[in-house]
């Protein structure tokens, strides 16, 4: 394997998509190659740091007692 | 059991609910409503706006019961209310003509200042500048990036959906999800790295534990 066919497969390494044969590929390219395993590495922590950092809200009460209502009347 | 099977011409009953509504209705609530806060959170992202966010949530639901019966059980039901959300997004904001995205962002990060406290830092996070990146900060880079870029990136990393799913969401093949999520990835990272220089941060050696 080599670099831009590592970096095809980059997004789906970091979320954990690859098939097995790529996955052993990729494991082994980044094993020997630098620039793409640190590249790995940042986009693992660019992933983390958005399921991390980012808010959630939880919906308003009136919204969810709307959608409740929703369903209690026949279509 | 007391329904008859020969009902064919039967008119429908209209002012309560029947059996077969009952146990639509039961389902429904445990299958769909159960997905209501990462829906509302979705819609708030597209729309930037609380008002919009709500009617859009609304507007999905009630699609949603209306179809009901064509959601195939074992699927990802999620999938399946993201899907009709997006569908509704597009076409409302085409109808009425008007650009999201520039809608009221104090408004937003009001509401983010308002329960900012909600989380600490995990562990990942506790090397180098990543921990002193604000939830706003974050926020601001990633809705910076290009909507296609954007999108992919909520979806995956917030929403978790699979590949599979998130293509089917947004009309593309997988590939192009892969190679979208790659270069959102990398934007962003950019831009997180920019924020953290311009507040001072250390980003040379910072990250690496």
């Amino acid at each position: 394997m080599n670099c831009t066919q590592a970096q095809n497969l980059m997004s789906a390494a970091v979320d954990g998509e690859l098939t097995l044969k790529e996955q052993e590929g990729f494991e082994k390219h980044i094993q020997t190659c630098p620039t793409c395993f640190r590249e790995f590495k940042e986009a693992q922590k660019t992933k983390n740091i958005i399921r991390e950092k980012i808010i959630r809200f939880k919906a308003p009460q009136s919204l969810v007692n709307s959608i409740l209502k929703l369903s209690d009347t026949p279509l | 059991m007391t329904s008859s099977p020969n009902k064919k011409n039967a008119p429908e009953p209209k002012k309560t609910l029947s059996e077969k509504e009952k146990i639509k209705q039961q389902e429904f609530q445990e299958e769909a409503v159960e997905h209501i806060n990462a829906l509302y959170n979705y819609a708030l992202h597209l729309t930037m706006n609380p008002d919009d966010a709500n009617d859009l949530v609304q507007e999905t639901y009630l699609k949603a019961y209306k179809f009901f019966d064509s959601f195939e059980k074992g699927t990802n039901c999620k999938a399946w209310l993201f899907k009709i959300l997006k569908n509704n997004y597009i076409n409302k904001f085409r109808k009425n003509a008007r650009e999201p995205g520039k809608v009221d962002y104090d408004l937003i990060k009001d509401f983010y200042h308002s329960i900012k406290d909600a989380q600490n830092d995990n562990e990942d996070l506790n090397a180098g500048y990543f921990r002193s990146l604000m939830h706003d900060e974050v926020y601001q880079a990633l809705n910076s990036l290009p909507e296609e870029f954007k999108e992919v990136i909520q979806l995956c990393d917030i929403e978790g959906f699979t590949y599979e799913e998130i293509a089917n969401m947004v009309e593309s093949p997988i590939g192009t999800v892969r190679s979208r999520l790659y270069r959102g990835r990398k934007l962003l990272r950019t831009k997180l790295n920019d924020f953290a220089k311009k507040h001072g941060y250390n980003t040379e050696n910072g990250e690496t534990p």
